[in-house]
């Protein structure tokens, strides 16, 4: 059996942790820059009108008259308490596939003589007690039939109280007839669409589609989903994660810059995040793409948005050269006289440290020696992030630097940040 | 006040072999007895999973003996007996209170036990 363990209102619920204040009460979390809401609780989804993914200045006016509390997100405290979540979980089971932030696949094969519905409700239990984050808990034969199992748990509360286990023919025929075609894990758009034009609306019905048929039209994929609802095991647990493909960040600047000067401080942050990221994955990547943008919501702003790829001479993870490079591009793509918003870079072609080729007309730098790079990683994770830094990430006041307005405390991770106990009239 | 800014505990490292065992001429007499020194993240956590910390600020809680700027270690993890100091939610409110032997359900919510109380003696 495999159980999908699941957060419920993951942010949300890391913010209601510490302030019991907030308790039974609406609470939502914005994106970085306070850019537009990216979750929300039960009661604040409750609230109709209040729409994900809306520009906040678009609906503050509606929060507020609402009486929804509202937070810049806090990842170092969301990445902190998933990290208990996760080892909370390694404790129930051997092999935990860490599927997202607040998601995990457990295997729980080879405890057939275990009720999965105690062990499903004592890992809830468990994680609600040593954390206070509540979760959902699905448990059944496949990832697939886990994913919707962990739907069905949090659909019928009462009966079901965040845990349920498809463990017979019958319950999972019940799940299968229950679930939408498009509310099954890996069913994209495009293809519920299609599937409900020929009449198959749910689970149910799609699995009696003739094999041939879901393997034609929907290739190995679908006929892997096919399976999988059929309860037959098909995708395989990854415990350990993938290298990533391509690394790159985006963050829209605090406010809007002309200064070229300070867009490349903040791309050169940028290049030093990606290319930490790069080391530690131990590869190289062979090319970099820049591109810078204006407001694209703003009326009155003259737009203005350009990108350009860089193909490096030697693929390379060294923060001073792809740094001096990502400041090439950016003299070339950078026009004076805009207002921009966002700058943002992306590493591609990424391949394995050891298997870099030399190229024949770019002679090594002497200095290009992993020993530098080594060093400056070792004395940043000892002496904290950013302790050495490029000279052309600057010094001077960060303003592209993120507005986090109305971030909570680090409780868990800064010891100036604890959480505070007031103790008048106790 | 150094408490205030010696960073997290658990950054504390563990310490190995003593630097002794590595001189080159006489052989240290203590080779064999090497242990590695006390780490305070390991004697006063015992689950690092469910361990929160909550800072005072007052000095209300006096005769609990908590007081002002202290430090709680609160391990969730644990199940209070009567008369063990437990952070509870009343009313929306965080309060510090000695665990009863009975009570109604609608009187509190449990939010942890206190192991430690950290107290900066100077």
């Amino acid at each position: 059996m495999i159980a999908l363990v699941d957060c419920n209102s993951f942010y949300a619920t890391c913010e209601q942790v510490f302030r019991p204040d907030l308790w039974g009460k609406p609470v939502v979390v914005l994106s970085n820059n306070d850019g537009c809401v990216i979750a929300a609780n039960k009661e604040a989804k409750a609230l109709s009108g209040i729409p994900m993914f809306e520009p906040v200045f678009k609906i503050k006016k509606l929060l507020i008259e609402n009486n929804v509390t509202f937070f810049s997100s806090n990842y170092t405290l969301y990445g902190e308490m998933s990290q208990r979540v996760m080892n909370i979980l390694s404790s129930f089971s051997p092999e935990v596939e860490i599927y997202s932030i607040d998601e995990a696949f457990l295997n729980l094969s080879g405890m057939k003589y275990f009720s999965m519905n105690c062990y499903g409700h004592q890992i809830k239990d468990t994680i609600f007690q040593y954390t206070g984050l509540p979760v959902g808990v699905g448990i059944a034969p496949t990832k697939v039939l886990a994913k919707l199992a962990n739907k069905i748990s949090k659909k019928r509360v009462s009966e079901n109280k965040g845990v349920f286990v498809i463990d017979s023919e019958e319950k999972r025929i019940e799940a299968l007839k229950w679930a939408d075609i498009n509310t099954v894990w890996g069913i994209g758009n495009k293809h519920s669409k299609r599937l409900k034009n020929i009449g198959i609306l749910n689970a149910y019905e799609f699995t009696k589609l003739p094999k041939e048929w879901v393997r034609k039209n929907m290739t190995v994929v679908g006929l892997r989903i096919w399976n999988e609802l059929q309860g037959k095991s098909t995708i395989e647990f990854k415990t350990v994660p993938q290298p990533k493909k391509g690394i790159g960040t985006a963050k829209s600047f605090g406010k809007k810059i002309e200064d070229l000067g300070m867009i490349q401080e903040a791309c050169s942050s940028y290049i030093s995040e990606v290319s930490e990221l790069l080391r530690n994955q131990k590869s190289c990547a062979t090319y970099l793409q820049v591109f810078l943008h204006t407001n694209y919501f703003s009326n009155h702003d003259q737009q203005y948005s350009k990108s350009i790829t860089v193909t490096l001479g030697i693929p390379t993870n060294n923060t001073f050269i792809l740094i001096s490079e990502a400041k090439k591009a950016l003299n070339i793509i950078y026009k004076p006289g805009y207002r921009f918003k966002k700058v943002g870079v992306c590493l591609s072609g990424i391949i394995p440290s050891n298997y870099v080729q030399g190229n024949l007309f770019t002679p090594t730098p002497l200095w290009d020696k992993n020993q530098l790079m080594d060093v400056f990683d070792k004395i940043n994770r000892k002496y904290g992030k950013s302790t050495l830094f490029s000279g052309l990430v600057g010094t001077r006041t960060k303003e592209w630097e993120l507005v986090k307005e109305d971030r909570s405390p680090r409780y868990t991770t800064q010891w100036k940040e604890l959480l505070k106990l007031k103790t008048i009239n106790n | 006040m150094e408490i205030f800014s010696s960073g997290r505990l658990s950054k504390i490292k563990k310490k190995g072999a003593l630097g002794l065992s590595k001189q080159s001429g006489f052989p240290s007499p203590a080779t064999h007895y090497t242990e590695p020194g006390i780490d305070l993240h390991k004697e006063l956590i015992v689950n690092r999973d469910a361990t929160f910390y909550v800072r005072i600020d007052g000095d209300e809680l006096s005769n609990y003996n908590i007081w002002d700027k202290d430090v709680l270690l609160i391990d969730r993890s644990l199940a209070p007996k009567k008369n063990d100091l437990v952070l509870v939610v009343i009313d929306g409110e965080f309060k510090v209170i000695r665990f009863p032997e009975a009570f109604l359900e609608t009187e509190f919510i449990l939010w942890g036990l206190i192991s430690y109380i950290i107290h900066y003696a100077r």
